[in-house]
Formats: structure tokens, sequence, C-alpha cells
């Protein structure tokens, strides 16, 4: 009897293991990993000093396609919710990353962008596909997390985001 | 009993250890690494004009050869 309840205990301790051998970097109701970036504008924004806005946090790059797609989404979004707390966070994952500037050169984009050169960042949130947008509320726990983008992603993020809101 | 469950918990470290991204065998370029697949070094030739005429050349003479975007109807005489 003895025997069985410690296999039991060894049998599901290798059971948590594998289970945490397999968590990613970002998890749904998780606090998101803090970092500081310096913003295109000059700004360092550190994500834990934003707690109380709703942040989304969207990795893009120039020969993204479809990144490319969302950028003017995002920038609608911004604007449409900017007044009540909400902030997109655009973080560029190119190690050289002239044809992003050109790219935004060519939008006019007022919110952050940020410049994730050492890919530092992405490894931490463990960028899956590209683009990922991840939602993260008011307290800082990650809400929301897309992968890819696609027509009518803009719809979802604004659905999210007024739930978000709305709490 | 005790005998399912280490087979069910072996079986699980497996498919961990071979399907799962979490464990997988460094270089593997990430989706935000995948500027560097664009990277001129990352193409076979680095002579595309050199490289279609030989490709048009290989096309007409081997019949292995062909429909390699080289033009031509399909006649066998390009």
């Amino acid at each position: 009897m003895l025997l069985i309840k410690f296999w039991r205990r060894g049998l599901s301790a290798v059971f948590a293991l594998v289970m945490s051998m397999n968590a990613h970097g970002v998890t749904i109701g998780q606090p998101a990993p803090d970092f500081t970036l310096k913003n295109m504008q000059g700004q360092n924004l550190n994500l834990t000093e934003q707690r109380g806005n709703i942040i989304v946090i969207n990795f893009w790059a120039s020969w993204c396609g479809p990144c490319r797609k969302e950028m003017p989404v995002l920038q609608a979004l911004e604007d449409k919710y900017k007044d009540l707390g909400v902030q997109v966070w655009g973080i560029n994952v190119e190690q050289e990353n002239q044809a992003g500037r050109d790219f935004l050169a060519n939008l006019e984009l007022s919110f952050s962008i940020f410049f994730d050169e050492t890919n530092k960042l992405s490894a931490t949130y463990q960028v899956e596909a590209m683009p990922t947008t991840v939602i993260v509320d008011r307290d800082g726990i990650v809400r929301y997390v897309y992968r890819g983008f696609k027509d009518g992603y803009g719809k979802k993020y604004a659905k999210a985001i007024k739930k978000l809101i709305r709490e | 009993m005790i005998k399912y469950s280490v087979k069910g918990t072996l079986l699980l470290a497996l498919f961990s250890l071979t399907g799962c991204a979490s464990l997988s065998i460094e270089p593997w370029v990430k989706p935000y690494e995948r500027q560097n697949l664009a990277d001129s070094i990352m193409s076979a030739s680095r002579h595309p004009i050199a490289n279609m005429h030989v490709a048009h050349v290989l096309d007409g003479r081997e019949a292995a050869r062909g429909a390699e975007s080289t033009e031509g109807g399909g006649c066998g005489c390009n």
C-alpha cells in the first residue's frame, strides 16, 4: 500500500515536471513578463508601470505581410480606445530594422513602436507566430494571446478590449 | 494499475520529448528570426540569370527535367 502511494507521488512528480517543461512564456491568466524599452519617440516605457491601462502588445516585422496589414488596424484601435486607457505597443522583432523604419515612414502611426533587436523580449514572450498579439489587462495579467492575423481579427481585438474595459 | 500509469507517464514523457517545441533542438529559426532566411547567403546560387540559363539548357537536354519555371508549352521542343 505504502509502495503504491510512493509510486503515485513519484509519477505525479514526473507528470508535473513534464507539464512544466511544456509551459509557455506567456500564459493566459499569468502576469505578463515585465520589460522596459525605449519607444521610437524616445521615451522609456516599462510594462509594470502601466498598471491600470490595458496594453495591446503586438510583435511585428516589415517582412511579415499580415503584420503590415495589421498596423492600420492597430492604429484604429489606439485612436478609438486611447481615452479609455488602452495603449498599443508595437514591438519590431527585426535584427536589422532599417526596413521596418522605412515601412513606418510611409504610415502615420501614433502608438508606441519599440525595437527588439536582440530578440530577448520575443524569446521571453515565446513568439510562436508572426504577428503575435498579447492583450494585458489593467492588473498586468495576460488575458488574450492571438497568433497570426487575418481579416476580421481587428473586430476580435476590439471585442476583447471592450470586455476588459468593462471590468 | 501502477503498470498502466507508468506506461502512461512514459508515453507522455515521450510525446513531450518528441513533439513539443519547448524541448526543441537548437539552432532552430524562431518565427521572429525569419529575416535570416531571406538573407542572400541562404540562396543556393547567387547568380539568378546564369542559374535560369543552366536550368533552361538542362530542360532542353534531359528528359527527366522540366517544369522548373522556365517557359515552354510542354511540347518538348524548347
